[in-house]
Formats: C-alpha cells, structure tokens, sequence
C-alpha cells in the first residue's frame, strides 16, 4: 500500500493497471512468468515496471520441479500473468491506491500544491 | 575436465559495487565453476574465481533471482539466477543430481534459459545479497518494454515539472501561480469567494437578497462587492453565480 517515492513511477502506476498489483501487497498471489514457471507466494512489492518481489513462494518450474524459495524476484518483463486473488475487491484496492497517491502527491510534498482553503487576505 | 568456453580473465569492478561476497561457489547447470568472490554492481554482476577467470551477467538478461534455502531442492542454501541467455558448457554427462540442465530443452532457441546458483560460504549473507540484487536490477528497467503505452515522458505526463513549477505550458494552476495571472476583476472574484468560505461556517447569514450593510465589503482596492446571501446549507456545494 505505499505509495512510490518516485514522481514518475506514481505517473506511470496511475496510469496503467500496475496500480492494482500495488494494491495487493502482502496477498498470496500467484504469478505465472515467461518461461511458464509459476510462483506462489506473499507479496512484498511490485514497483512501477511490474518488477515483483515476492517472499515465502513456492516455485514450480517450467519442467514442473516444485520447490520452496525464501524471496524471489521477477522483473517485469518475465511476468506474464498475475493471479489476481478471490478475496480481492479489484475497483476498491484500485481507488484506494488512487487515493494514496493522490494524497501523497497534493499533501505530501513539503509546501507545493493547491491549498484548499486559501486564507482570506483581511481581517 | 576443462575450463567453461565463457569464463575470461577481468579485473574485479571497482565502482558501484553494491555487494561483494567472497568464499561463493558458482554453479551452472548443475555444475561447479569452483569458488571465487560474488560482485553485485550497479553495472553488472560478476563471478571472479580465485585464480582470476569468472564472468558477468547483464541485468536485463536476468530474469529472476531468489533466495533457496529449501535443501530438498538443492543441497546448499543459494542465490538462484535465472539468465535469459545461452552459456557453453563442455559436453560430459552429468551426475543424475543436477537440476536444470537446459541441453535438451527443445525451446532453447527461442528461450534459452541458464539457471546459475552462488553458494556463498556464509549462509547468513544470502539477505543483502538478495537485496543488492533487487537495488541493482530495478537500475535497469526494461527498453524495450512491449506494453509501449507507457509513453510517459511526453508534457502531458510530465508532472514533475508542474510540481515544481518549470513546468511548460501547465494545463493547470497551483495556487501561487494562479494568483499572478488573475486579472483586477478575478482578483476580487476569488476574494469574494474567499470571504464566502471563511463565512461559511460562521452564523451570520443573511436574508436572501436583501442587501444590507453588512453584505457590503470592502476590499483593499476600494471596490465594493457584493456577498451574495447565503441561506444555511442550502448551496453549499453549488459555485457562486454573479
């Protein structure tokens, strides 16, 4: 659930359904990569370029040898599909990253941004 | 036997070395390449035997790595990588024990695939030596990422200019900005309607349209602006029309 420190990676999230994957941290997911391995497991973090870092996986690989990993991480590019889990709400995880990110860019950052209540100039 | 074709002499990166693991054993395929010193670098990551011969893996030919400590699996407690690429290997049969051996893999063309493990003597490094990998891949994100919607450095998405207003042609205002482009007549809009929200929650309303002393104000420049009457909640939410 937190939101990137990066101006650009929280651009990117907004803007495309990585924004989702960011809302399931901590889940069990299941991912399936390129290679046709799977991995199952936590997840710890997915950053804006799907790169994912998963921790406790069980990890099948494509000749289908099982085995238990510590962490593992997958670059972007090898994920091919992202089990979204059963008891994920899918427009609630995605509004509520929306909102951290919207948080984070109009009230986080030291002075800059509207201000919603603008101080009257007299009295 | 003899030496892996792949292996070649190269001095240890000096620069950007994130992790630097001695006593690793490096194993491809199943098979030791001997022990030598594990570089995790911004650049690359190298494996330097004792003698001086290793080789580099290029981050965006990586595509996994993990932690192992599942001794079913594989004896020793590792760091697992997953190399989009193709390594020579000398041609002997291999004990029946190792795992991923990628010869026969009929789709090796058009994925080869090589799977290295490094066995570091000490167990307890395997952590940071995950966590330098991470650090150093996320520097290398993919170019050629076939989802190209992400064309994200275009004016349209270049919001980190406006947040630090450089921005070129905003398509919005922050607050400051926009006072310095409002025009006499804005300026008293926005002032009246500052007046309005300050006044909001006080619990001087007054009658609907009667205009009376109190619904006149003067601002610094003298001019005099109408407050348009407030009934109680009942436009709260609506912008103020004049």
């Amino acid at each position: 659930m937190e939101v990137s420190h990066s101006v650009k990676e929280r651009t990117i999230a907004e803007n495309s359904l990585v924004i989702l994957l960011q809302g399931l941290h901590g889940h069990v997911t299941t991912v399936d990569l390129r290679d046709e391995s799977t991995a199952t497991g936590r997840l710890a973090n997915v950053d804006a370029f799907m790169n994912m870092r998963l921790a406790e996986v069980t990890f099948t690989d494509r000749r289908g040898a099982v085995s238990q990993l510590d962490e593992l991480f997958v670059t972007g590019r090898n994920v091919r599909y992202v089990h979204i889990p059963d008891e994920v709400d899918i427009r609630a995880t995605i509004e509520r990253q929306l909102q951290a990110i919207h948080r984070v860019r109009y009230f986080g950052a030291r002075d800059k941004g509207r201000k919603e209540f603008p101080r009257a100039k007299h009295k | 036997g003899g030496a892996m074709s792949f292996l070649k002499r190269f001095p240890p990166p000096a620069e950007g070395v994130r992790h630097r693991q001695p006593d690793t054993e490096a194993v491809l395929a199943g098979r030791s390449l001997g022990s030598g010193t594990l570089y995790i670098a911004e650049s690359r990551l190298s494996w330097l035997e004792n003698s001086g011969v290793g080789f580099s893996l290029d981050y965006p030919t990586i595509s996994l790595h993990a932690v192992s400590r599942d001794l079913s699996a594989y004896p020793w407690e590792h760091l697992y990588v997953m190399v989009n690429a193709k390594f020579e290997e000398e041609e002997t049969k291999e004990a029946p024990v190792a795992e991923g051996e990628e010869e026969e893999d009929s789709d090796d063309d058009a994925e080869p695939i090589a799977e290295f493990r490094f066995v570091p003597s000490d167990k307890s490094a395997l952590e940071a030596m995950f966590s330098a990998m991470c650090e150093c891949q996320a520097l290398h994100p993919d170019p050629d990422d076939e989802d190209s919607d992400n064309d994200y450095e275009g004016e349209e998405y270049d919001v980190e200019a406006r947040e630090l207003e450089q921005g070129d042609i905003p398509s919005f205002y922050t607050y400051e900005e926009g006072l310095l482009h409002l025009t006499a007549e804005g300026q008293a809009t926005l002032e009246r309607l500052e007046g309005m929200l300050a006044q909001s929650v006080s619990s001087q309303y007054n009658m609907a349209g009667v205009r009376t002393e109190d619904s006149i104000r003067e601002f610094e420049d003298g001019m005099e602006v109408d407050i348009a009457p407030v009934v109680a909640g009942q436009f709260e939410d609506a912008e103020v029309d004049h």
